[in-house]
């Protein structure tokens, strides 16, 4: 049951997402991470990397003395890079065709936090784990909760795609309020706004655009709660709208109904009931820059949410979404490097028209308020420790080596060890 | 899709024990040329399953004498390495399909792209 709701979920919001975003994807924003770069680099000659969810296969070209394959959901992803002269296969990380211990090396750059469950993230690093060779070392990159500047509020969010990011920069000072009936889980309080220093050399220390609003644009985020916590029904905070609707499914009766009306399909749309829209997300502190706040403006919402019930019939949006506003002026983990060009180039920030000429869908513009939620990427952002703790406490044949902060990403390195069985 | 690939694949349909190596079905195939390092090819060697190598290329037709078994010393055998080399990185299936060996699932090869995913039912 939780497995077909989390596959929809990716298909919609993963798979579907990159499908129609693809041919933005070669443009300059994306690129490689200097410390995947160095990890490639570094590895012996002869070696056999596999890149796991290869995307456009930007990091298949590094070090010619090792022999690289890539493999990929989205198929636009997949043929790009097949037509740059790389090795590639269409898989799912959760199914990796490829038999135990033949890799030297495993990549997973900003992969594993597109899936929805815990469950299937310690799958996905088991199946990885499996293919690598005992004293072969897997790389995993996946976006940080907590940033330099901001905070996800939330680790399960929506994250609108934009395919002119840099029309995006600017700021907008608005209130927040926080609420006591967050359905999330709650935040570390400990984990406030704090100096989390880079360790990597590309993006410009002196931040970028914060200091410089240009436009009034707001970036919105879609929160909204793990599909694990939809699921354990011991753990919930729920508010009053909601729980009357949850009562119904923890008692005894209402199990038997709940699990009636939870099978198939409508499995979704009842989950999307709980979604309760006016729950404002976040905590009461300020984890983003001291000038600004996030304001949950009702004109904002209720828009949105007008936006969200006509996308939820006409596209079939399964999970309505509850809204915040968000006036961060940062880029996503993954436009790092592009905002350092973007910073010295100012100019150029206006133009909203610039799109590639390409194929037959395009991800419309976000516009103030209007949103089109079938270009949103679904993401569980990671926690300090969250994911050296998945392999540490999920996968004995796996030895953390290191893991740090780099760049809004946790990135985390770490060994295959050998197995204790009298056969090896 | 090279056989230094093809080495590494395997079927992974649910139950399925025995999905190596996967069978090819060639319906293109294409020899294209890649710089020879020998020193990358000696140390590719270890890693593969040589007969799976040898089998691919028989059942494309482009086999050209590999020998059922590693020579020795073969660090040090520039024609063999040679040869090796071209049966694994050179010889290319463009289109066709890889075919498990125990459950006869057939994986389609298009524009020298496998895919390998799997339908809701096979996982």
């Amino acid at each position: 049951m939780m497995e077909q709701a989390a596959t929809q979920l990716e298909r919609e919001h993963v798979h579907s997402v990159y499908d129609k975003i693809a041919p933005y994807f070669n443009d300059s924003r994306y690129k490689a991470w200097p410390k995947v770069r160095q990890f490639l680099l570094d590895l012996e000659p002869g070696s056999i990397v596999a890149d796991i969810g290869c995307g456009n296969g930007k990091y298949l070209h590094i070090n010619k003395d090792v022999f690289k394959l890539g493999c990929d959901v989205c198929r636009p992803l997949v043929d790009y890079a097949w037509s740059q002269g790389h090795e590639v296969q269409m898989c799912n990380g959760l199914q990796l065709p490829y038999r135990d211990g033949c890799f030297d090396a495993v990549l997973s750059i900003a992969v594993i936090h597109h899936l929805s469950t815990k469950e299937r993230r310690i799958r996905a690093i088991r199946e990885m784990a499996r293919t690598l060779r005992v004293g072969g070392c897997i790389m995993i990159y996946v976006w940080a909760m907590e940033q330099k500047r901001r905070k996800f509020e939330k680790q399960d969010i929506f994250v609108p795609w934009n395919p002119n990011p840099h029309s995006s920069l600017g700021l907008i000072k608005s209130k927040r309020r926080g609420t006591a009936q967050s359905l999330s889980e709650p935040l570390d309080n400990k984990e406030k706004q704090r100096k989390i220093r880079s360790t990597s050399s590309v993006a410009d220390e002196e931040d970028l655009t914060c200091t410089a609003p240009q436009q009034k644009t707001q970036r919105q985020w879609f929160f909204s709660r793990s599909l694990d916590s939809v699921f354990d029904f011991g753990s919930l905070s729920i508010s009053q709208s909601t729980s009357r609707d949850l009562s119904t499914l923890t008692s005894p009766t209402g199990e038997n109904e709940g699990n009636r009306r939870w099978r198939g399909r409508g499995l979704i749309k009842q989950v999307s009931s709980f979604f309760s829209p006016s729950s404002v997300i976040g905590s009461e502190e300020d984890v983003f820059d001291p000038v600004t706040d996030l304001h949950k403006g009702q004109n904002g919402l209720r828009g949105s949410n007008a936006n969200l019930d006509n996308n939820n019939s006409t596209e079939n949006q399964e999970v309505s979404l509850s809204f915040a506003q968000d006036c961060g002026s940062l880029p996503l983990p993954d436009l790092w490097s592009f905002q350092k060009e973007q910073s010295e180039d100012n100019g150029e920030g206006k133009e909203q028209q610039q799109q590639p000429q390409q194929g037959s869908r395009e991800c419309p513009q976000e516009a103030d308020g209007q949103l089109d939620t079938s270009c949103l990427r679904y993401y569980h952002v990671f926690r300090e420790g969250e994911l050296a703790e998945l392999i540490e406490n999920h996968m004995e044949e796996l030895h953390v080596k290191h893991t740090y902060f780099d760049h809004a990403n946790w990135f985390l390195e770490s060994v295959r060890l050998a197995e204790e069985k009298e056969h090896q | 899709m090279k056989l230094l690939t093809h080495n590494m694949l395997t079927s992974h349909v649910k139950g399925v024990t025995k999905g190596y190596p996967l069978l090819i079905k060639a319906i293109e195939v294409k020899v294209n040329e890649v710089e020879f390092n020998p020193t990358f090819v000696s140390r590719m060697i270890p890693k593969l399953e040589w007969s799976a190598l040898v089998q691919a290329a028989e059942e494309l037709g482009h086999r050209q004498d590999l020998p059922s078994e590693l020579v020795a010393d073969y660090e040090n055998n520039e024609d063999f390495l040679k040869k090796v080399h071209r049966a694994m990185l050179e010889v290319e299936v463009i289109e066709g399909c890889l075919q498990c060996p125990e459950s006869g699932r057939e994986f389609p090869i298009s524009k020298g792209i496998p895919n390998m995913l799997l339908n809701e039912e096979e996982v």
